[in-house]
């Protein structure tokens, strides 16, 4: 059973304020199983599809008054299917020790260059690359390889963020 | 797993395509069907559906088992469903042939063919549109690109429904008045779904994303892409399903067609707009040639959409139809597809091959897969034979039309070479000719079963 985190937004969007950040930042708090129900002065069909690329589903349904309660449940991919993602995951990871700055470079650079970084890095290490569309050939690769990932795009809506946590040299194979 | 892998059966696809296009091209140039035969002869129904479904429903189907997921982010829903999809496909365009074919007279058969292949056919569509609906359906809701591709597959349906109802009709096997009604009135509807709907709409949402992917330009979602979605789904709908409504309550749908017209000329418009937005706002100055061939082909449909307008405007619209049909189907879809693949060739075999060294050893770039020098003269060959093509089935030249396509037929096999050498990495140079290079089959991609 999914349990919910409230985030009540009305007061700041009828104060004419903007609270896509505050969203993102509750969004990023969630632990792992948790929900999100957010209550809103209108439907905010923008953040389905940005939730939705974190894996979130939604069900969204009108509460009198114009407003409108949305829960956003987690998906089930990155827990129950990611292959790669063992016990432990949950922890903090160590903060990131290399940076990469892709976001102007033309398919597939950004990868080869993630993946040339990601070889010269040692187990345990994370690293943080800032790209403009979600890597997605990317994925398998790094699973192949045994390491982990955590990824999303910024509240610009448009910056793609990653952080790849090098695997145990015993996993990779 | 998250993220999209190599599609098992895609280069399969591509293939089979170019088998299609090249024998038509073979066809065309050897005068057989439009215009040595009538419009409506079964020689150039053999013909269009030769174009429409042997290459650019097999290219386009191809290209969306891979696209899809990257479209959405999400893996294909089967990795397996595409071969046995393109088995009944293929299995179902010889049926159409052969009844076609049969049509003629060149046949003698105790029954028709023609429902038989329609069949065959739709069986093949509906497995493709199950597999690739249910990946779309699984990442809801979905962004603007998807929709379009929901959007085209739907109206790939609609294509496929009333020309199966028309190989009924055609073969004998019904006399519902309905069905007459819609045979006789319906072939419209059957070429704007066809064309318009699944093939250029679904090319639309795929090049928002693979345009500015590869010119690097921004991929915000404009209001003004929106506007081309609705605009576009509405004049689609009111075409095809107001179309088959009037049809079948009056026999004619005059009204109906004029308004779907209206509102699909607004979405070409706002969408030549969007791309020449995306050509203004790209970070990278010097294109490479896929996608300078793209803006050829883009060039190719706004030409396409210019002489229609011109052409009703001097009373002259409806006997330059064929010239206008060519010149989408091979200026605009086949340009485009012919450009597209020489990127997504070029990259999916750089990824199989490629792929597991990465940061490991130093590894070939994708352009180090092409010959771009030598594949530009081949793609200004295909692109002037088609302009010449077009012009000669405007002035009823139906020998030059012959030569044009012979040129036509010229660059599209040299195209074609060009995709072989890609996929044998015959152009990859010594210095970066790995030994632990994988060496890709011609046909799937070595996909690990996890």
């Amino acid at each position: 059973m999914t349990t919910f985190i409230e985030v009540d937004v009305r007061s700041v969007l009828r104060a004419g304020g903007e609270p896509f950040g505050m969203i993102m930042s509750a969004i990023n708090e969630l632990k792992p199983g948790e929900g999100l129900r957010l209550l809103a002065t209108f439907k905010p069909v923008p953040l389905f599809h940005v939730l939705g690329s974190k894996g979130f589903t939604y069900e969204a349904k009108e509460i009198g008054g114009g407003d409108w309660e949305v829960l956003f449940s987690p998906g089930e991919q990155p827990q129950a299917k990611g292959s790669v993602k063992s016990a432990g995951d949950d922890r903090e990871w160590p903060a990131p020790v290399r940076h990469l700055d892709n976001r102007d470079l033309d398919p597939p650079e950004p990868m080869v260059r993630i993946l040339a970084a990601v070889e010269e890095m040692a187990a345990g290490e994370v690293l943080s690359a800032l790209l403009c569309r979600e890597p997605i050939f990317l994925f398998p690769e790094l699973a192949k390889r045994g390491h982990r990932w955590r990824g999303g795009f910024e509240p610009d809506g448009t910056t793609y963020k990653v952080l790849i946590r090098i695997g145990q040299p015993e996993s990779i194979q | 797993m998250l993220g999209a892998t190599l599609s098992r059966w895609t280069m399969a696809y591509f293939v089979a395509a170019l088998c299609c296009l090249l024998a038509v091209e073979g066809l065309m140039a050897a005068g057989y069907g439009f215009p040595s035969a009538a419009v409506a002869a079964p020689e150039t129904l053999i013909v269009v559906h030769l174009v429409t479904i042997g290459w650019l429903t097999l290219i386009m189907l191809g290209a969306l088992f891979q696209f899809v997921p990257v479209l959405i982010a999400r893996p294909i829903h089967s990795n397996g469903l595409p071969l046995p999809t393109l088995i009944l496909l293929l299995a179902g365009l010889a049926g159409l042939i052969l009844g076609f074919v049969q049509l003629a007279g060149s046949i003698g058969l105790p029954f028709s063919l023609l429902p038989v292949g329609a069949l065959l056919f739709a069986a093949g569509f509906g497995l493709a549109l199950w597999n690739l609906g249910r990946t779309l359906w699984s990442a809801r809701p979905v962004g603007l690109p998807a929709r379009f591709v929901a959007m085209g597959l739907a109206s790939g349906a609609a294509t496929v429904l009333l020309g199966s109802a028309f190989s009924f009709v055609l073969s004998g096997e019904s006399v519902n008045p309905q069905l007459l009604d819609l045979t006789a009135n319906g072939l419209p509807v059957h070429i704007v779904a066809g064309l318009g709907g699944w093939l250029t709409f679904t090319a639309f949402g795929v090049s928002y994303r693979l345009l500015s992917m590869f010119t690097l330009a921004p991929e915000s979602e404009r209001a003004s892409s929106r506007a081309v979605f609705y605009a576009g789904a509405t004049g689609l709908g009111a075409i095809v399903l107001g179309g088959i409504t009037a049809i079948c309550l009056s026999g004619e749908a005059t009204v109906i067609f004029s308004v779907g017209a209206m509102l699909s000329l607004t979405a070409l418009a706002l969408y030549g707009a969007d791309i020449v937005h995306l050509y203004r706002a790209r970070k990278r100055r010097v294109l490479e040639l896929n996608s300078q061939m793209a803006m050829v082909a883009l060039a190719n449909l706004a030409a396409a959409v210019v002489l229609a307008l011109a052409l009703a405007g001097f009373g002259i619209f409806e006997r330059s139809i064929p010239a206008l049909l060519f010149l989408i189907a091979f200026g605009w879809l086949s340009g485009l597809a012919l450009a597209k693949l020489y990127k997504i060739i070029a990259f999916l075999t750089w990824l199989e091959c490629c792929g597991p060294l990465l940061g490991k050893k130093p590894t070939p770039r994708v352009q180090d897969f092409v010959c771009e020098p030598r594949a530009q003269k081949w793609f200004a060959l295909y692109f002037a034979a088609v302009w010449i093509a077009t012009v000669c089935l405007l002035l009823g030249h139906s020998i030059a039309f012959r030569f044009a396509s012979l040129g036509v037929l010229i660059a599209t096999g040299a195209i074609t070479a060009e995709f072989l050498r890609i996929r044998r990495l015959a152009d990859l140079g010594a210095e970066v000719k790995l030994p632990e290079l994988v060496r890709p089959h011609l046909l799937f991609a070595l996909v690990k079963r996890r």
